[in-house]
């Protein structure tokens, strides 16, 4: 779900400071040596220690326990049986999610883009709905939809074919129907991405092929296609990595299957169905994962670097020319509706369904008439539902807060000390990148490791988990702030300090409020994933740390689909709330000035 | 009062370091408005931000109305926001979140009383023409407005020195010749020392008590608007500061000081000029004058001698309104000439001209061989112990 801009990494060497400043040890030097030491602390220190779990630990000791060093746990790893599988179905998981998301999301940005086809603007927010839904509801309420047995779907399809069989003909517990669910996940977030590149194309490179006399179909081949190919390629790598991270739904969905993938075997290997926890499995998966991860972050850091050779970006507001389809408007306007109806509507409205009925039943006039919004009121009487969106609540907004004030100093020092301390800026502005490579599963696995056994006692409590959410959210939020502070020109802080204010109050004064626009989007942005994300949820909570998003995890397992439901509704509609709120404020705020 | 010593400054460019300063000295009296000019890059925007504080120098001294504010071989910097110095940006900063007031009232924030903050605003808005306008968000400003609100914002905690940063740069021509005005006006009534960076010659000349001309990353020479434009010391002041010829001579006989006369042999014929302190012994040499300096004369009813005459063609004629530029060929040599725009012979006609001799300037041939010459700092020490004679 994250979209972000092109990566920059100061590349300045430092000037040595001809002497150390009389002003002493100012606000911004003691702000600046904060921000290094937080940033490096959230991001640094867990990955250290997961890889020195990985050869510490034993199946049955935690890493600070033992002494005796081990790579035990690799050589497991590389010689079980289980392993061949695993990766393979990662692959296979991999691969078949990328096939279904990203050419639907290639076909909707160019559609929405750049053709004429009627009621784009609509079709173009319809697509960008599911982002509010979380993803371990789309994949219940596909459940809902393609359980062999029950499924809607799958009993429409047998009545329509008269098949005698009482299950199937689809069956979601399968890789495929992994690879659909998650596949079609990525289109909303793959579809902002590409379009955003069909978009800041210069329209005079395809003119210019028009002029030379070729028609639509060789211009799209033979220089719009160049032309977008390595944001495609980046836009690949990037979702390549989300699904590898992706843990809900083949969470969900391989757990009845038997289907296992990294992300889930990480989980699976410290919350065991039989025996104890193996943490020096986990971690040794977890290390595979990463360094995987960070590998194809790494590409991706390269690809869109070079991207900017490409660019076509100017700040003029020009609009593409439209492409008339002629006779194909009629089908790809059937195409757009069909993917809404079946990617947007369906999953929702069975979500509603299942959360109006007290026990399950398929949609028909029986079951119409038991429908009740009962369900919405009586549970609440549950008090770990009550604590759950409590703790929520604070988890959301402390993340938020978290994440956003480090991202403002983060880009500050990164946009402002460039020059002066261009060394320091540079390992700030990576390290804070780097959590974009680090999969939420194996933050949690890591966390765990810190702080089990460390002297902040926060194991166990609600502040591990902002802890983790923080630091996966700082790479996305501080990437956001930073292209932000480019746009504010310098002069505007410096006139702050002619005028006689010191930098904290320049900060506080004349750069937070210009920043503000970016600042609010984020902020949302944070909190609503934060209010969804399941897997660092559910690595690092406990019966009183409760959240929302692990409730529903439970609430499922333990076969209460109703109340699964009835949170689902609930959640998904207060983070589109929140998110179209946040755009709201954000836009006013922009306009009050501009 | 502002000193400044050798300062020194580098930065991290793409290509390896890049000396930004290379040793800048000058000082401007109190009351005094001393602009830097120069081309981009050639270091007017970094004195002054070094001045201002915004950078830090490597080597050298600022003193600050005898106060100093940075010392490198004492380890001494005061901070921009402890330096009592205004500033108007390029771009002039105005932000805008913040109404016209609030943006002019910020430097005023610590530990006064919101009443006087409103008279202290109101009183500086209206000696600016900005009456009426304090409740405006900076947005709905227009560009001159926006450079009275920075200039307003400056001013208004009555700092010791207030610099200026090509203020003008951004307006269009028109309002950017009145603004040249009213900052001449402001400045004479509230007399406070100024430094101005600016790269246009006509702001600088009209606007200075003195001008510092940079050349990459040296202060090349410092004088009054008239001393400069009139008998520069170096080749390169005289290229930037106006248009100007340049004739390949032969030297006759050479003076003994700097501004000697002295006498040259050059395809237009014999001229008698100044020897300028650039000009060295065996070093190939041209002779420099302006364009509006040139003047015709019909030879049945001269009194010209024949030396610091020429005859050409006129070869163009452009007229500009209130003058007119003229390309005479002699030869080999084209050259320029502001003439009256009316009283011009037409194209093609044969002209005899003249060029006074205290107009008239040598100067090595190529500026390189003037940059093996003085450094920048004897040069001016030279300069003034000569105008003193």
């Amino acid at each position: 779900m994250i979209v972000f801009r092109n990566a920059f990494v100061s590349r300045t060497r430092v000037l040595p400071a001809p002497f150390s400043l009389k002003a002493g040890l100012s606000g911004r030097a003691w702000a600046f040596g904060f921000t290094l030491l937080i940033v490096s602390y959230l991001v640094i220190v867990p990955l250290i220690t997961l890889l020195y779990a990985s050869i510490k630990s034993t199946e049955d000791k935690l890493p600070f326990e033992t002494t005796a060093t081990t790579l035990s746990n690799y050589a497991l790893v590389f010689s079980s049986p289980a392993t061949l599988p695993l990766l393979l179905n990662t692959l296979l998981f991999t691969l078949g999610s990328l096939a279904i998301g990203l050419p639907l999301a290639i076909i909707f940005a160019w559609l929405l883009e750049r053709t004429a086809v009627p009621g784009r603007t609509w079709i173009a927010s319809l697509i960008l709905v599911p982002m509010t839904i979380p993803s371990l509801l789309s994949a219940i309420a596909w459940i809902q939809l393609l359980d062999p047995r029950i499924g809607l779907v799958n009993v429409a399809l047998r009545g329509a074919l008269g098949l005698s069989a009482d299950t199937g003909p689809l069956d979601i517990y399968s890789l495929g129907g992994m690879c659909f669910v998650q596949g079609l996940r990525l289109v909303p977030s793959a579809y902002l991405m590409i379009a955003a590149s069909f978009r800041a194309m210069d329209p005079s490179l395809e003119e210019q092929s028009a002029m030379a006399g070729r028609g639509v179909g060789q211009t799209t081949l033979r220089v719009t296609l160049p032309i977008v190919r390595p944001a495609l390629l980046a836009a690949l790598i990037y979702f390549i990595i989300v699904v590898i991270e992706s843990f809900d739904i083949p969470g969900l969905l391989g757990f009845t299957a038997r289907i296992r993938v990294l992300s889930t075997a990480i989980y699976w290997a410290t919350h065991s169905e039989v025996g104890l926890p193996d943490y020096g499995l986990a971690s040794a998966l977890g290390t595979i994962v990463l360094v995987l991860a960070l590998f194809l972050m790494w590409i991706y850091h390269r690809l869109t670097a070079h991207q900017e050779r490409f660019a076509t970006i100017t700040g003029k507001g020009y609009r593409p020319r439209q492409i008339n389809l002629g006779k194909w408007t009629l089908p790809a306007l059937l195409l757009c509706l069909i993917y809404v109806f079946i990617a947007v509507l369906l999953p929702f409205v069975m979500l509603l369904w299942t959360s109006v009925q007290p026990f399950y039943a398929p949609p028909s006039m029986d079951s119409f008439g038991r429908a009740t919004f009962d369900g919405y009121l009586n549970i609440w009487r549950d008090s770990s539902v009550v604590r759950a969106v409590w703790n929520t609540t604070v988890l959301a907004v402390v993340t938020a807060v978290a994440t956003i004030s480090l991202s403002v100093l983060v880009s500050w020092f990164v946009v402002r000390r460039r020059r002066e301390s261009g060394a320091l800026a540079g390992y700030l502005a990576t390290v804070s990148f780097l959590p974009q490579g680090v999969p939420s599963i194996v933050i949690g696995l890591a966390l765990i490791f810190v702080y089990v056994r460390f002297p902040i006692p926060i194991y166990g409590t609600l502040w591990i988990i902002a802890l983790a959410m923080t630091t996966r959210y700082l790479a996305f939020s501080s990437r956001t702030t930073t292209s932000a502070l480019i746009q504010v020109h310098g002069e505007l802080e410096e006139a702050s300090q002619m005028a006689g204010a010191p930098w904290l109050r320049t900060l506080r004064r004349i750069t937070v409020p210009l920043l503000a626009p970016a600042m609010i989007n984020v902020f949302f942005w944070v909190a609503v994933h934060a209010m969804q994300e399941l897997s660092m949820a559910l690595m690092l909570y406990n019966p009183s740390t409760v959240v929302v998003s692990t409730m529903i995890w439970s609430m499922w397992q333990n076969g209460r689909t109703a109340d699964a439901a009835v949170l689902g509704v609930m959640l998904t509609l207060l983070s589109a709330l929140l998110l179209l709120g946040g755009q709201l404020l954000s836009y006013l705020r922009r306009n009050s000035y501009q | 009062m502002i000193r400044i010593k050798d300062l020194v400054k580098s930065f991290q460019g793409a290509k390896g370091e890049v000396r930004a300063l290379r040793g800048v000295s000058f000082e401007v009296s109190k009351g005094q408005l001393f602009t830097l000019l120069g081309p981009s890059g050639c270091g007017k925007t970094t004195t002054l931000r070094c001045i201002a504080g915004l950078e830090q120098p490597l080597e050298g001294e600022i003193w600050v109305n005898d106060r100093p504010v940075f010392s490198a071989s004492n380890r001494t910097f005061v901070a921009p926001e402890q330096r009592r110095i205004g500033m108007v940006f390029q771009s002039y900063a105005i932000w805008p979140h913040m109404t016209v007031f609030q943006n002019v009232a910020y430097p005023l924030a610590s530990g006064m009383s919101r009443k006087e903050i409103a008279s202290r605003v109101e009183q500086i808005l209206e000696r600016l023409s900005l009456g009426g306008l304090a409740d405006r968000l900076a947005p709905n400003l227009s560009g001159g407005q926006q450079q009275r609100v920075a200039l307003a914002r400056a001013l208004v905690a009555q700092p010791e020195v207030l610099l200026l940063d090509e203020p003008l740069s951004n307006l269009d021509a028109k309002l950017r010749e009145q603004m040249r005005f009213e900052l001449k006006a402001l400045h004479e009534s509230l007399n406070i020392t100024t430094v101005y960076v600016t790269h246009d010659q006509e702001e600088a000349l009209a606007l200075s008590d003195q001008i510092g001309l940079m050349h990459e990353g040296a202060l090349l020479e410092v004088g009054a608007p008239t001393e400069l434009y009139l008998r520069p010391a170096h080749r390169i002041t005289a290229d930037f500061l106006g248009t100007a010829n340049f004739v390949p001579v032969q030297v006759k006989s050479r003076g003994n000081q700097a501004w000697d006369e002295m006498v040259v042999e050059s395809p237009l014929g014999t001229f008698v000029a100044r020897r300028s302190i650039e000009w060295r012994e065996g070093l190939p040499a041209s002779l420099f004058f302006r364009p509006e300096y040139v003047e015709f004369f019909d030879p049945n009813n001269s009194s010209n001698n024949g030396t610091n005459t020429g005859i050409g063609i006129i070869e163009r004629v452009t007229f500009l309104g209130n003058s007119a530029d003229v390309v005479i060929r002699c030869g080999e040599i084209a050259l320029r000439v502001r003439a009256h725009p009316t009283r011009t012979p037409a194209a093609g006609k044969k002209v005899h001209f003249s060029v006074a001799p205290e107009f008239c300037i040598v100067f090595p041939a190529s500026p390189s061989a003037g940059r093996l010459a003085p450094s920048p700092q004897s040069s001016h020490s030279e300069r003034t112990k000569t105008l003193g004679e």
